[in-house]
């Protein structure tokens, strides 16, 4: 089953959850109507002199009731799902997440943010944002969004102190899988329709409330809504627990397929069983997310309404010789991972933060009193290299499909990295100069030209910190460059939207003055402004418009023929090899694409056409990425360049293709 | 029609819920915000609080004659360290913001006139060590007004937001009290460095 199959697999499971929820709600409608005939009915009855007035009056209230609920439910589900149109961070927040700063030193929060960065680059999506429940002493965790671009990845305070690195490794790669599977949209939607039922037990609660002299029948009313909308929720969590539990053994097994480590997976539930707290959560809001969450959120959970299978089962689908004794959990040591590397010619930072003071005016850090030690000199390992060819059939069996050597190449690709390309990176200056320097141009003075005009965008600072990092930039190959994006845009999202609309604007301004524009400096900022989009225009998501290759005739042609321009240098060959691209479309496909000459398929005319594929469903997104697979395999050589190339569209269409590494 | 008025009356409570919960939520978010943009700055200012430190310790073996600047330099620095930790407790608070602005005022000041006084000292001024702490601090400085920014603009979303209608209606009663900018005084450039011969 490749990653087509899984998405197009969750949309079937979210179409049958809302038949689910379409059967639930017309029960409850029948109850309500039920409920107020037997209430209602009775009044009207007595002051009814004709029976034909009775039955109409029946009617009414049939369609008067049903309107009401339908209402009700609607207006809540509408109301809950545009609260969450923000994506993950409106989860992570209702749980009082709190944002883990990208640049943070502490040394847990270190390791957290490590492992997710390495996860994020191996499965070639970006970074997500990551939240940390202080509150919650329990080992959890979930993944929520409605695409890798909003995504957030939020762990309990337990889950980062008492878990080692495999173990959270196993954690957070079980989340991934989510991430990727798209199950994180279906658990969104899930919720919203939920609450919409939950809203017909406050509504209850309203009425239980009125007072008067002919108020008795609104008191009953109200309690019987209590009763029905609770009844509705009951239902409601067991179409919620139904959907969860067998996500949550694929999701184990991708875990480990990605990790290629039982161990660590197995370790973290394991001692999920070996604390008092358990994986359980102490926020009354558990409730409505337990659907999202790693292991059970909820104190109790009944037979049927298990959001999650039994830990001992998961466990010995991992570990077959468990013996179902849960270890006593004993502390980790202070976690291994290294502090961030010292910037050359400074010395290492002087003291570790004092901890926090309980008196309310702590005393300052002390000075240094003996001079700095000698730097040591630390020579990063060389980055890794890209293989020399990339063999085509694997291009597209492995989107959304990060295995072991992904995870190897991120490791690599994190620890070789520049320490202050990594600094940069999670830093919003940083990360502002970071992308416009994979802009600027390698010639002298067409260079001082963009760095002026990236001063008069955004400000002198953007400007000298763009110019202090350039000469660290210029020597990252095009392999590297993605996934750096990547980890740049955490940092990125920390933008005021009036700093994120300079941003864009100097991204723009750096791209039209430089006259040679290439395809794939297009592409990396294509990627930029994608992810961020989502983050600073929620209301501007891609909808699926397109079900047919028919109506995206002409875009597939601007696609083939812009990829074939840039992987051959003479326009014969790339004729040749957009004809290649387009035959594996299909005979009749084949007909309707147009070759087109160069100044029709430029970047205005590419951008509009990746948009409209965004929008298509992911059969299509599949065959036209594999035309363009095709495209650039012209020439039997899939250049590493070619093969960055078609990260990058293959990102613009929400398919991530992790790093390629060498088979 | 009893029937009705009941209907009516039961829709118009759960609308004005709705729009309560919403007007709460969005308040909660905002105030998130700018405590998260406030955790920005915290990083930088306490890397350059490091910074400093080790500055002070490069320069002080060519301006042995310069002890009160590099004093005033340490105690400026604590100073501000200080203002910082408790202004990092509660982001927005506006005693704490107040004295963090003219701790980080003062220390701009004095950081100013040390760097005029290194300008007379051309020894000091080749050196790596402190070429590369300088401009690690001028980087450092770029990342604070940047993020300082950013605090700024959603502190400013923040208290627009607590005060329009029909938002203020909300914030009184589940006391959201204002935030307080991030302001710093440009150092006075003019102040003569003091050179002692």
């Amino acid at each position: 089953m490749d990653f087509f199959e899984r998405q197009d697999k969750a949309r079937r499971h979210t179409t049958l959850l809302v038949v689910y929820f379409v059967v639930a709600v017309a029960l409850l409608i029948g109850a309500v109507y039920f409920v107020v005939a037997l209430i209602f009915g009775g009044i009207e009855l007595k002051n009814a002199t004709e029976e034909t007035t009775v039955s109409w009056s029946h009617a009414k209230m049939f369609l008067a009731t049903t309107a009401g609920t339908l209402g009700i439910i609607s207006a809540g589900s509408f109301f809950k799902t545009l609260s969450l149109a923000r994506g993950g961070r409106a989860v992570a927040e209702l749980l009082d997440g709190r944002l883990v700063n990208p640049n943070s030193t502490d040394a847990h929060e270190r390791k957290l943010l490590n492992v997710v960065e390495e996860m994020a680059i191996a499965s070639g999506v970006p970074v997500p944002q990551v939240y940390v429940m202080d509150g919650e002493a329990g080992i959890n965790a979930f993944a929520a969004g409605h695409s890798a671009s909003d995504a957030a990845i939020s762990v309990t305070r337990g889950a980062m102190t008492m878990l080692n690195r495999d173990e959270l490794q196993g954690v957070i790669a079980h989340e991934f899988s989510h991430l990727l599977n798209g199950d994180m949209k279906l658990n969104l939607r899930l919720m919203g329709l939920i609450f919409g039922i939950l809203c017909l037990t406050v509504i209850g609660r309203i009425l239980v409330r009125a007072r008067g002299k002919n108020a008795w029948p609104f008191l009953l009313l109200g309690l019987a809504l209590i009763i029905i909308g609770w009844v509705g929720v009951l239902f409601g969590r067991l179409i919620q627990a139904a959907v969860s539990r067998q996500r949550e053994f694929l999701a184990d097994a991708s875990a480990v397929q990605f990790t290629r480590n039982p161990s660590g997976l197995a370790g973290a539930l394991k001692k999920i069983g070996g604390i008092s707290e358990g994986s359980a959560l102490q926020s009354h809001r558990a409730e409505e997310v337990s659907h999202f969450f790693f292991a059970n959120g909820l104190k109790s959970e009944l037979f049927g309404f298990a959001t999650h299978p039994p830990l001992i089962e998961r466990i010995r689908a991992l570990d077959p010789s468990f013996d179902g004794n849960f270890p006593r959990v004993v502390l980790p040591d202070a976690p291994a991972e290294t502090p961030p590397p010292p910037l050359p010619g400074v010395s290492p930072l002087v003291q570790p933060p004092p901890p926090p003071p309980s008196h309310a005016q702590p005393p300052p850090p002390p000075l240094p009193t003996a001079k700095p030690p000698p730097l040591p000199i630390v020579r990063p390992p060389p980055l890794p290299v890209a293989p020399e060819t990339v063999a085509q059939q694997t291009i597209i069996a492995d989107i959304g499909q990060p295995r072991t050597a992904h995870l190897q190449y991120a490791v690599d690709l994190h620890q070789a990295v520049s320490p202050s390309i990594q600094t940069a990176a999670h830093d919003p200056l940083g990360a502002h100069a970071l992308v416009c320097a994979f802009l600027l141009a390698a010639d002298a003075a067409a260079r001082e030209k963009q760095l002026e005009e990236l001063g008069r965008a955004t400000s002198e600072a953007v400007r000298q910190e763009t110019t202090r990092i350039w000469p660290a930039v210029q020597g990252i190959p095009p392999h590297a460059r993605i996934p750096l994006v990547d980890l740049a845009l955490p940092a990125l999202r920390r933008l005021s939207p009036s700093q994120f609309e300079q941003f864009r604007g100097a991204v723009n301004a750096l791209i039209v003055s430089d006259k040679e524009t290439d395809l794939f400096e297009f592409m990396l900022q294509k990627i930029v402004m994608r992810h961020l989009d989502t983050r600073f225009y929620p209301e501007r998501r891609p909808v699926t418009q397109f079900y047919d290759l028919h109506p995206l005739a002409r875009d597939a042609g601007i696609l083939l023929s812009a990829t074939a321009y840039a992987g051959a240098d003479d326009p014969t060959q790339a004729r040749a090899a957009f004809a290649q691209g387009a035959e594996s479309l299909g005979r009749i496909a084949r007909a309707e694409i147009p070759w087109l000459p160069p100044s029709e398929c430029d970047l205005t005319h590419l951008d509009a056409a990746l948009d409209r594929f965004a929008q298509s469903v992911s059969q299509i997104k599949k065959n036209v990425l594999t035309a363009c697979a095709e495209t650039v395999a012209f020439d039997n050589v899939i250049q590493p360049r070619e093969a960055e190339l078609l990260r990058a569209i293959a990102d613009a269409l929400d398919c991530p293709i992790p790093p390629f590494v060498q088979a | 029609m009893m029937l009705l008025s009941c209907g009516l009356i039961a829709v118009i409570a759960l609308f004005l819920l709705i729009f309560v919960v919403g007007a709460y939520n969005s308040l909660v978010s905002l105030r998130n915000r700018y405590k998260n943009a406030y955790s920005q700055i915290d990083v930088q200012l306490k890397r350059r609080y490091d910074l400093i430190p080790n500055l002070v310790e490069t320069a002080k073996a060519y301006l042995a004659h310069e002890r009160g600047t590099l004093e005033a330099v340490i105690a400026a620095r604590n100073a501000a360290a200080t203002a910082n930790t408790r202004a990092a407790q509660n982001p927005g608070d506006a005693s704490a913001m107040k004295e963090l602005s003219s701790a980080e005022s003062a220390l701009g000041g004095v950081m100013g006139r040390l760097f005029a006084l290194a300008e007379a000292y051309p020894d000091l001024k080749a050196n790596t060590t402190m070429l590369s702490l300088m401009e690690e601090l001028t980087s450092t400085e770029n990342k604070v007004s940047f993020a300082r920014q950013a605090y700024n603009d959603s502190v400013m979303a923040y208290n627009t937001r607590r005060e329009v209608f029909p938002t203020n209606l909300i914030a009184g009663p589940f006391n959201f009290g204002p935030a307080e900018l991030f302001v710093i005084e440009k150092p006075e450039q003019k102040e003569a460095p003091k050179v002692s011969f």
